[in-house]
């Protein structure tokens, strides 16, 4: 493996971190998750080439489709906490107290 | 020239960590753009055309769009940027640091980096092409195969975006 597919890997482990730790707002996690789907996307579309195996490509597209149906679904989410308490922060989601 | 690759990905690895410092959400769309085009740019140097400008197409003109309308409705009166507070600078110079002592640790070794792999630069300057780049390229026929051996699975993402737009909209009705 070369050291693209290294830093590829390192920018999916970046944004996996960005996406699990809080800070104030909820859509900056949905970004990170975006990120993650993309170096996905970048990867699975290197392999494709670099092994010459174009069959592979279907993977990124079909990967590409329900990333964005997650989006969608997230994005609903946020605007429905944004309906309820006016901003996304993440210190309002407080109903499940421990 | 030679290392083109490998220096388009260490920039992926710097505007991801431009966006997993956290600011606030409308610079971290801003970094997921300029990420993204990085990213076209790398699937591009490897004979991708057709993935790439998809990618360019859903990604940053679908999604990323969908994301700044849904930022601008949840913002607040002003937005703390990369050099606005410690947190997030710290996170973004820990980031970059740490890219570029890898790269130059990895580079100034002679055999491979072994995490599970062996990630080695031997690899990112020797490109073989098997007939050439003519007139079929490789990855839109791959993503054209979809519709043929793959016209279940067609139907099912075709089926799934359906039922997500009614997913979304249950959602946001509320009541």
């Amino acid at each position: 493996m070369t050291l693209t597919y290294m830093n590829i890997m390192l920018a999916f482990t970046i944004s996996l971190l960005g996406m699990l730790t809080y800070r104030s707002h909820l859509v900056a996690s949905l970004l990170c998750l975006e990120g993650m789907m993309m170096s996905l996307f970048i990867m699975a579309t290197l392999i494709a080439s670099n092994t010459h195996f174009p069959l592979v490509n279907i993977m990124p597209i079909i990967l590409l489709v329900f990333a964005a149906c997650e989006t969608a679904v997230g994005l609903a989410l946020l605007i429905s906490i944004s309906n309820t308490y006016g901003l996304d922060y993440v210190h309002n989601l407080n109903l499940l107290q421990c | 020239m030679a290392y083109i690759l490998f220096t388009l990905s260490v920039l992926l690895v710097m505007g991801f960590v431009g966006f997993s410092s956290k600011p606030s959400p409308i610079y971290g769309g801003l970094a997921l753009t300029v990420s993204g085009v990085v990213g076209c740019v790398i699937v591009l140097n490897c004979g991708g055309g057709y993935m790439g400008l998809m990618m360019f197409l859903v990604y940053l003109g679908g999604m990323m769009v969908v994301f700044g309308y849904t930022t601008a409705m949840a913002i607040e009166e002003y937005p703390e940027t990369w050099g606005s507070g410690l947190e997030v600078l710290g996170g973004l110079l820990v980031g970059l640091m740490m890219e570029v002592m890898l790269v130059l640790w990895v580079l100034s070794l002679n055999e491979a980096v072994v995490v599970v792999v062996g990630f080695s630069d031997t690899g990112d300057w020797v490109i073989f092409e098997g007939e050439g780049s003519g007139l079929i390229r490789g990855d839109s026929i791959g993503a054209g195969a979809l519709y043929d051996y793959g016209r279940w699975l067609v139907v099912v993402a075709g089926w799934t975006l359906f039922v997500g737009v009614y997913v979304v909209i249950e959602i946001v009705r509320g009541n």
